[in-house]
Parts: structure tokens; C-alpha cells; sequence
């Protein structure tokens, strides 16, 4: 608003008074931390198992919603956590979080896989090598954990992006909201996509024998995983 | 090796004739397929990738070619609606309203200046001029709103003591007199000045009286001059007759 001779008028206005948020609906767990997850399960496999790499890559069957908690890490491509990942996990959020007011859930089970290593140095054979330590396989689109309570996005954003950067693999800060958002955008970029020639059509009908090229995997994948890679911007 | 996987597989005649599983050839070199770093692809699925891009949709005409949406109109504020409520009742409840510009000052002081016109009951409103401008817009007050700059502060009362306001106001140096709306007169800071040296409703009453009955007390005195001249007169004659007759006459016993 303008005074007389052009001047600027400072004006305040009313304040805008904002609801509290409700946190009616959220029920907490006997113990807010993280669990302590072994390195080791408490049977060690004595068979040496195959390497299997089948359960890093591809979209995630499990763990792909929300259950407790109202933000969580999401798993944007595919790799292992072995226990030094799941213990920083473990103390940075227990040391970044509140435990009265906010409770943290894990999503990812304890290390189960035996990998195998053989020691540096050496020429092929001689068998396969002992069991170096226990992962998790983790697949793309899986939550790793979850944090819930009476909290906003913004309190808890900062340490979740901080334990998602460390991660092996590709990763990012959640909430049920925004996760939503991301699935909704994703299905708008593939119903609007403009372009007539998609890959799941392309490998589908096997057009110009691409699928010579292509493993049969893709026709599951669809162009959008490389790997243990999410291509993220492939519709 | 190759020949021996071949024939394995499909038993005699030529790679040509049989289905060739590329599976098992092109594992024989290169990794595996879930590799740590970015494996190469083949230049064909390079293509292919690179043909099925996602394409952007396009409207016919650019947005910006069209006309701006409607600016979504905000949400009655609960608070800002009370506000009104209470600004428009003041309003129709009150015989003076009084602009003010209003300056920072000390709360003691403002409790101060609050309670001196709270005898004379006048009443301070702080307005907003969000809430207060579509309200005068509406009213009759409309002509007042080019006053409503910065802070201001309203002096509404339902009785029209503007003597007793403007002494306290000239006490007051951080409250400025704008101009005031009193008895559905527009009056500015000179006009609330002269009325506060005009006398009081019942003397300037008593004074119209006495004009208007003027012309006809003086026509009375007019035509009883006369007679009350002859009446002076015939006194002052019978007077003169009683000092003269007075000495010589004695005292009656």
C-alpha cells in the first residue's frame, strides 16, 4: 500500500494463528530406542551359502510402507548392511532423537547372510573362502527404519538425512506424506508420459529383437533398475 | 568348450539352426549382473534407453499465454471476524469517533491517558487497518479511511466532549488528532477545535431562544412605552405632590 506522494506504507497485519498438530492416534513402543542387532546371528550358519545377488537387486517386495512411525529412511537403490551400518544407524538416531517424545522401529531384520571373503594375495581356487561377517540385503524402495511420535518432519529430517547419507546405498528422508507424494508423481510421469514408445512395451512385444539384448529380467524391471542402481529418472 | 556346451544343449546341427541362448555365452566373459560399479551396457540398450525417455507433456497453449488463475482467496479468519463484529458495533453505538495517530509509548502512560478518558467515558480502540478498512468502507465513515495510515487508534464515545478529549490529547504528545466524525459531521483537527470553544447545548440554546424571541419583546416594550411613560410620569407627579404636601401637613397623632 501506497501514502500520499507515492511513500510505502508499512501495514501489519493479523497474526495468523496456526492449530496445534494432533498427535491423537499414536501408541508408542515399550522402548522408544533402537534395538541392539547382533553382528553375528546366534546359530552361525556353518554352510557357506551362494552369493545370491538376486536379493539386491530390483524393487522391494517388503517393508515399502509405513507401519508404526510417521517418517522413516527410504532405500533409493539396492546394497548390503553389515552391522558397523545398522550400530551408526543405531546411536545416531538414539543420540539425535527424544526418547519421550519420539520412538524409533527398525524395518530391516539382523544380519542373516554369510559373505565370504578370501584373504588378499592369493591365486583363484583352492575352495571358496571363510565367512568374513553377516549382511542384510536390502532392495530399492524399502523403508530401513522408522520414527514416529509426538514430532514434526522438520525436528526430524536433519538426522535422518545425515544417517541416510552414510548409507551404502542410495537413501532419503521420508514422511508418510511425502512418500505418497513421490508414488503419486510417479504414476502422473507415467500416465502423462507423451513419448509412444516405452520400454515395458518395447521388450514386451520384443520389438527389433531387443530382448537379444536385454535380460529376461527387464521385463519385470522395465528400464528402471540397472543392477543394484535405481534409475530414478527413467518413467 | 563351446562346441561341447552346444551340442549339450541342443544336440547336432549348427548354432544357426538351433535357438542361441546368449545367457551362457556372454557370461563366459565380463561380471555378473549385480556389479558395485555402473557396468557398461550394450550400445543397443543405450538405444533403446535413450528412445524411451520420458517425454514431458505439453499443453496446446503455454501457460503463460493464459490468464492468471483467480489469486485463491484466503480463509475468513476466525480472529479477524470477531474483530470486525466488535469494530462495527462500536461504530453504531458511538456519537463521536475520533482518528488518531498513535506513536510508541511507555504502557504506563497509555494506561494513563486510557483512564483520563475513561472518566470523560470516551473509549481508545486500537484498529488494524486489515480489519478496519473494509469495515469503514462499508459504513458511513468511508470518507475517513485516506486517515487511516500507520498506527492508529480510535476515540469513540457515545457523547460529544470534545473539550475534555482535546485537553487530554494536547498532554499527550505521541497521540495526534487526525480528525473525528462526530454527529455524523466530517470534522478536522481545526473544526474539533472550534467546536470544543463553542458553548455548552443548553447556553447556546438558551441564547437561540433569546434571538428568536428578541424582535417580539422588543415590539412589547415598544408599544407599553407609552402607557409606562405616563405611568413614570403621574409617580413622579404624585411624589412631588406628597414631599410638598409632606412638611406643611403634621404628622397624623
Amino acid at each position: 500500500p501506497s501514502g500520499p506522494g507515492g511513500v510505502a506504507v508499512p501495514r501489519a497485519g493479523l497474526k495468523k494463528l496456526a492449530l496445534p498438530p494432533d498427535y491423537s492416534g499414536i501408541t508408542f513402543p515399550e522402548k522408544p530406542k533402537l534395538k541392539f542387532l547382533d553382528k553375528v546371528p546366534a546359530v552361525p550358519k556353518v554352510r557357506r551359502e551362494p552369493r545370491r545377488l538376486r536379493d539386491i537387486r530390483g524393487p522391494s517386495q517388503v517393508a515399502t510402507d509405513f507401519t508404526q512411525g510417521q517418517y522413516g529412511i527410504l532405500a533409493l537403490g539396492g546394497g548390503y548392511l553389515h552391522w558397523g551400518h545398522l550400530e551408526m544407524i543405531r546411536l545416531t538416531i538414539g543420540r539425535s532423537m527424544d526418547p519421550k517424545s519420539m520412538f524409533a522401529v527398525w524395518r530391516v531384520p539382523a544380519p542373516s547372510k554369510a559373505v565370504t571373503r578370501k584373504s588378499l594375495g592369493h591365486r583363484m581356487g583352492g575352495g571358496k573362502g571363510p565367512v568374513e561377517r553377516y549382511v542384510t540385503p536390502v532392495k530399492s524402495g524399502r523403508l530401513v527404519v522408522e520414527v514416529g511420535g509426538r514430532c514434526e518432519f522438520g525436528e526430524v529430517r536433519p538426522f535422518l538425512t545425515r544417517v541416510a547419507q552414510k548409507l551404502p546405498f542410495p537413501a532419503v528422508a521420508v514422511s508418510r506424506e511425502s512418500l505418497a507424494e513421490m508414488r503419486r508423481e510417479e504414476e502422473e510421469k507415467r500416465l502423462g508420459n507423451q513419448n509412444p514408445w516405452t520400454f515395458e512395451r518395447v521388450v514386451a512385444s520384443n520389438m527389433l529383437g531387443m530382448r537379444k539384448y536385454l535380460s529376461p529380467y527387464d521385463l519385470r524391471l522395465k528400464g528402471r533398475y540397472w543392477g543394484k542402481f535405481f534409475l530414478k529418472h527413467r518413467v | 568348450a563351446a562346441a561341447t556346451k552346444m551340442a549339450a544343449l541342443g544336440g547336432g546341427g549348427t548354432r544357426w539352426r538351433r535357438a542361441w541362448l546368449p545367457a551362457l555365452q556372454l557370461l563366459r566373459r565380463g561380471s555378473k549382473a549385480v556389479t558395485r560399479h555402473w557396468k557398461a551396457m550394450h550400445f543397443q540398450r543405450q538405444k533403446l534407453l535413450a528412445l524411451t525417455e520420458f517425454v514431458p507433456p505439453r499443453a496446446a497453449v503455454p501457460p503463460r499465454c493464459l490468464p492468471r488463475p483467480a489469486a485463491h482467496t484466503h480463509q475468513e479468519d476466525g480472529l479477524a471476524l470477531v474483530l470486525r463484529r466488535r469494530l462495527e458495533e462500536t461504530l453504531r453505538g458511538s456519537r463521536m469517533v475520533a482518528v488518531c495517530q498513535y506513536n510508541s509509548m511507555a504502557d504506563e502512560d497509555m494506561a494513563t491517558l486510557r483512564h483520563y478518558l475513561r472518566k470523560h467515558h470516551i473509549r481508545v480502540e486500537f484498529v488494524l487497518s486489515e480489519v478496519a478498512r473494509p469495515v469503514l468502507a462499508q459504513s458511513k465513515y468511508r470518507n475517513l479511511l485516506p486517515l487511516f495510515v500507520c498506527r492508529n487508534v480510535l476515540l469513540v464515545s457515545p457523547e460529544t466532549r470534545a473539550r475534555e478529549m482535546l485537553r487530554v490529547l494536547k498532554a499527550v504528545p505521541q497521540v495526534n488528532l487526525l480528525g473525528a466524525c462526530i454527529d455524523d459531521t466530517i470534522l478536522s483537527r481545526q473544526g474539533v477545535e472550534n467546536l470544543a470553544r463553542l458553548p455548552p447545548l443548553e447556553v447556546s440554546q438558551g441564547q437561540t431562544v433569546a434571538a428568536l424571541s428578541l424582535p417580539s419583546s422588543q415590539t412589547s416594550s415598544l408599544l407599553q412605552r407609552g402607557p409606562a411613560h405616563l405611568v413614570a410620569l403621574l409617580d413622579e407627579h404624585i411624589r412631588r405632590l406628597r414631599e410638598a404636601a409632606g412638611p406643611t401637613e403634621p404628622p397624623p397623632g
